[in-house]
Formats: structure tokens, sequence, C-alpha cells
């Protein structure tokens, strides 16, 4: 199956492990991605809110590249993209005298025009839709049970009526998956709650506030490592923790996985392609259980 | 039909909680609400638990079934009898509680009331001739923000207020865009000052529990990003919240990617930054901090400043753009709730119910 790929701003820079262990995936699964170049940052919710007609009219632009490669389907592997291009997507293709002005914006600065042709999915969605038997096969090496806390992060889930894949209270999607990978998924009430990155820079204490929850509950859960299909949610968790462990003097060292780097260890993706020295929280109790007797 | 459900009961003079099992024989057209009046009436007489209209319109049975803010008289039991399924009704959250499903909506009605929810038109007395008309297109604007009826489900779910509490919340800010968005207001630029305080538009963490929540379709996250999107056209940005905003834009028209790199100095400024270069050292060392040179610029970025700087004479600035999308997601119905197989498809979902264990930080404390 063949895709517009869209990788979005921390894929390319912070959260290069994201991009590199997707794309090392995706033939594995027999998903071809068609890398966009010419496309912008979706916005991430900032410029919807700043300026919000120019965040539909940058959404546009990303939908009206995604649809000239004749692909139907944009994947996307942020939980932040995936509401922006899917909100912008539904405002076009469900009033057409919006889609004509906002696609002749386009043309008259040379981008290709948009004409609603584009769905917006997940690359979580088309694991555990689509692919979801692939994977079962893809995961030979297996996960020996390692207990591992789904995080969904917000914007992946709500509002629910732009999603339309699953339950925003009782989701299912990362379980299956790390059920096929051989792993145990642990279930906490904090799972389908805000990590707080939205707001870490500009409201640091109500962030901090509510990224603890899900890693506490975690922890007390007994979970080997977290994962998260969205790259905020990872930076988040992963790099803030030690934030947590500086604001309330106790020790915070949970694993914090991209999904496709859960999928990629299963699977058996190199060191080079998974790349968790670029965490900040070590991966290595994790590795070395994986790697013991099971 | 046979109902049963559990609830989450909170005596206020001992201070004891307890999750207790009912079975009533109700009709099938039955509401939660009119099966609460059932276990009232004929179970026990001490449940408390407010109502009114019974038609969804007073928002005074505000409460949680299985974690999920809902209003009573909206919920059918038919349907979860029909499944089989044995819900757990609790108080809202965000607010202490006064007896088992009643909480007390004081801190509610006070970051209501300062919003000042009153118009102001600027003038005294009526000028001569004395009538003012507007027109529907005028009011199109706060079409949904008016639709609120203060239930208190949104805050109930709040992410950001429950980790401050003085967060104005999202039905304070929805009332805040009914009035900053209403054309007969002349206090427009007084309202954005007020509401871009230390916990006002900016301390929203975009979690969308809101929207989700609303059983009105006020979508209160959206009425904030309006009121953002007005406050930085009205050049009120100096708040870190709008410098962060600001910043995506500056780095879509420059190079098509964010910034990265630059955003924590644009929004917290320089000395701030700086006083964070140990933090940013345990992140650069993972590679978490990308170099700023060579940019990482998009191809045919020169396209993104030019719809700029073209849309800018299309008259879609501030609220607008968010006003024009609006008619369009009306249209969508809610997918996962139309099609009850998908929810369940592949494998059961989890049996933890978010927020069944009523958590509450004020819990035992009496208004």
């Amino acid at each position: 199956m063949r895709v517009a790929y869209y990788k979005g701003c921390l894929a390319s820079l912070s959260a290069k492990e994201l991009d590199t262990s997707t794309q090392a995936l995706a033939p594995m699964l027999g998903l071809e991605l068609e890398e966009l170049d010419a496309v912008t940052c979706c916005g991430a919710g900032d410029i919807h809110e700043a300026e919000p007609d120019y965040y539909l009219h940058l959404n546009a632009r990303i939908l009206a590249y995604a649809q000239a490669t004749g692909a139907d389907t944009l994947m996307t592997i942020c939980n932040v993209c995936t509401l922006n291009l899917r909100q912008a997507n539904h405002m076009l293709q469900n009033d057409e005298a919006l889609l004509a002005r906002v696609s002749q914006n386009l043309e008259k600065v040379g981008a290709p025009p948009y004409s609603g042709g584009v769905e917006v999915r997940h690359f979580l969605w088309m694991v555990a839709d689509d692919f979801y038997d692939q994977l079962k096969l893809v995961a030979h090496k297996g996960l020996k049970g390692l207990k591992v806390a789904p995080f969904y992060g917000c914007q992946i889930l709500r509002p629910s009526k732009l999603m339309g894949f699953e339950d925003p209270d009782r989701p299912w999607s990362l379980e299956a998956i790390i059920d096929a990978c051989g792993g145990e998924a642990i279930d906490y009430p904090a799972k389908i709650k805000c990590c707080g990155f939205p707001i870490i820079q500009a409201r640091e204490e109500t962030a901090l506030g509510e990224l603890i929850q899900p890693i506490e509950q975690a922890m007390e859960a007994g979970a080997d490592a977290m994962v998260t299909p969205c790259p905020l949610c990872h930076l988040s968790l992963d790099a803030w923790q030690q934030k947590l462990e500086a604001s309330t003097g106790k020790a915070f060292r949970m694993p914090i996985l991209h999904l496709s780097q859960l999928i990629g260890v299963a699977a058996g993706l190199e060191k080079s392609e998974l790349r968790f020295r670029r965490h900040v929280v070590s991966m290595e109790p994790v590795l070395a259980k994986l790697e013991g007797p099971s | 039909m046979d109902v049963a459900l559990k609830i989450w009961r909170y005596d206020p003079e001992s201070g004891e909680r307890a999750l207790k099992r009912y079975e009533v024989e109700a009709p099938e057209w039955a509401c939660l609400l009119d099966v609460l009046d059932i276990v009232k009436d004929q179970v026990d007489g001490t449940l408390a638990y407010r109502k009114s209209c019974r038609m969804m319109i007073c928002g005074s049975c505000g409460m949680r079934m299985d974690g999920r803010a809902i209003l009573a008289c909206k919920e059918r039991m038919k349907p979860i009898v029909d499944r089989g399924h044995v819900p757990v009704i609790s108080a809202m959250g965000n607010m202490p509680i006064v007896k088992d499903l009643a909480v007390d909506m004081g801190p509610f009605w006070q970051k209501i009331r300062a919003m000042k929810p009153w118009i102001e038109p600027g003038y005294e007395e009526y000028p001569e001739g004395g009538e003012f008309r507007h027109s529907q297109e005028q009011m199109n604007p706060i079409h949904k923000e008016a639709l609120c009826i203060m239930c208190g489900c949104c805050v109930s779910e709040c992410n950001s207020m429950e980790a401050d509490p003085d967060f104005l919340g999202p039905a304070a800010l929805a009332k805040g865009f009914r009035f900053v968005g209403d054309p007969r207001d002349q206090a427009k630029v007084e309202r954005l000052e007020l509401y871009n305080s230390e916990h006002g538009i900016w301390d929203c963490t975009r979690c969308y529990f809101c929207n989700e929540r609303c059983p009105k379709g006020v979508d209160p996250r959206d009425a904030i990003a309006k009121l953002g999107a007005e406050s930085i056209k009205e050049g009120i940005d100096r708040d870190m919240g709008a410098k962060h905003a600001k910043w995506f834009v500056r780095s879509a028209v420059t190079t098509g990617w964010l910034r990265e790199t630059e955003l924590v100095p644009k929004t917290q400024g320089l000395v701030s930054a700086i006083k964070e270069t140990k933090f940013a050292l345990s992140l650069a060392k993972r590679g978490k901090v990308p170099p700023p040179f060579p940019p990482h610029v998009a191809d045919k970025q020169h396209e993104a400043r030019m719809l700029r700087d073209l849309i800018a004479t299309q008259g879609r600035d501030g609220a607008l753009g968010h006003v024009q999308g609006e008619r369009a997601l009306s249209r969508i119905e809610h997918a996962v709730m139309a099609d009850p197989d998908h929810a369940g498809r592949r494998r059961d979902a989890p049996e933890i119910t978010p927020g069944e264990a009523p958590v509450n930080r004020d819990i035992g404390e009496q208004p």
C-alpha cells in the first residue's frame, strides 16, 4: 500500500529516531512511504490558535501536496499533526465555498490545488487496523511479556468526531499492538489524559502537574516501559521526567518508547534504526530484560 | 426493564465513601435521571443529586457515568441495559463534593463572574433613536458559545484545572468569548487583557476533554482558540503562551518548519532560557536540541510565506478564521458512536474506567 508520508517537525529534528524506525518498519509491513519535500509545519495547534486562517491554508497546502502524489492516504506519525490535518480536511471537505477559496489561494502562490481527495490517518490506526495480521508476522522476536503501559495522548482520541477511529474513553489500538508484539499491556486510568506538552514552556508548573499522573500510575501498575504514538508526548514524558524528580524528590526512570520503536524491537530492527541513545531516560533496563532468559 | 447501576455515595458527616449497587425496574424510555428518581423514591431516600428541567436546558444534573461527565437527563438507559452493562455513577471532578452526586459549584460561578458576563454597551443612556439592529451574520461568531447551559461537564474533566485549580477553565473562557465576539459589546480589548491573566487563555493544555464532553456542542476549546486569535490580532501578546504561538507563525514564514531550538528563548526570553542551560544540555547530549544552522528549510517554502501575505487581504483574520470552519465541522456525524461495533472491534476495551473512583482533590471538605 502506497501512502503519502508526513513526518512533521519533531521526527525531522529532535525525534529523528521516530522517523528512522518508522521508515525501517514500513517495507516489512507492506507500506510504501512517499515522502513530501515541499510541505511545512502543520502549526501544532499554535498557528491554529494565533492565526486560524493561516493554519487552514498551511494544512490545505500539505493536503494538496499529498494529493498530488496520487496516494489517497496521508499517513502521520504525530497526534498533533493528525488533529490539525484532519480538522482542516474536514472543514474543506464539508464546505464547498471554503474549499474553493482556499484551493484558489494555493494555486495563486504556485502550489497544487486541493479537491478534498485525501484521508489523513495515523500510523497507529493503520497498524492496528489494515496491517494487524502482517504485524503478527513482523513481530517475530516478541517482547518476552514486557509490561508496557500504553499512553495515547490527547489529540489522537479527542475530539472523537474528528478522529472517528476508536472510543476516546476506552481505546484499544495500542493494547492490541502490544499484544501482537508479545508484550503485556498495563492498564491505568491516566492513559487517555494529557502529558502537558503544549504548555510545558509557557506554564511549566501546570504541565508538570499533568505529566506526573500517567508516569506515576504506570510505575505503580508495574510497567517496564511506556509507549506513545506521539513525539510530543514522548518528548515531555522522556525529557521532562528529570524535572519531576527535581520537584518531587522521587526517582522517575520510566523508559519511553515511540510506537515504531516498540514494534521495531519486536521486529528485530537494528540499533541504528531504533536509536535508543537519543532518549534521555535510559532504555537499558528494558533491553536487558529482553536479552535475558524468558 | 431491569436496570442495575453502581453509585459512589459520599456522606459529608462521616466522610465515608462507598460504591453501592442498586437494581430497579424502570420504563424503557428512562434516562439516567429517571432511574435515579426511582432509586431515591423506592430504595434510598437519602441519595443526593441535583435536577430541575429534565430536558437538557437547565444544566443541573451534571455527573459522571463510567468516568465521563454527562447530563443525567440526556443518557438513555436502554442501550446500556441491552449491553448488560452496569454503569458506575459518580460526582463530577474538579469541584468539591457536597454529598453523593452533588458538587459545590461555588468556584465555578466565581470564575464565570470573573469574566464580567454582561454586555458593556459603551454608553450610560440610550442615544436618540434608541434601536440598534444586528444581522444574523454579525451574531454568528458567538452562536456556539451562546448555547452554554453552564452544567460544568467541561470543567469536570479539564486536565489543566486538575493541575492548576485557579485556571479560569473552559466554561468561563467560552463565556468570555460570548462577550468578546458580541458586536454590541464595546469592551473587547479590556476583556482580552483580563482573560490573558496568568490563569487565563494560555493556561489551556489543549487536551480537548471539554469539547468531547460538552453536551450542547459549545466546544469550549475552540472558544479559547478564538480568544487567542483575537488577542494576537489586537496585539495582546505579552504572555509566554502568545509568544510561543507567534514563533510557530514566524517559523512557518521563514523556514516552513518549526525552528525548535529557538522556541525556548523566543517564548521565555533569553534570561529564563539561560537559567535552563543545565536542562538544555541534558537534552542536547541526546540530540534533542538540533542546531539552528543551517536551518531546516522546506522546498518551495516561499509559497507558505506568500500564502500569509495573500490571505491578510481577505478579511478572515482573528476569530473569524475559526468561525468560517464551524459549519463544516458541525456536519460531521459521531462516527464512533454511530457504529456500536466499532469500539469493540478486535478486542474488548480494557476494564479500567477512567475516574471510576471519585478522585477529588477536595473530597471531604465541606463548602
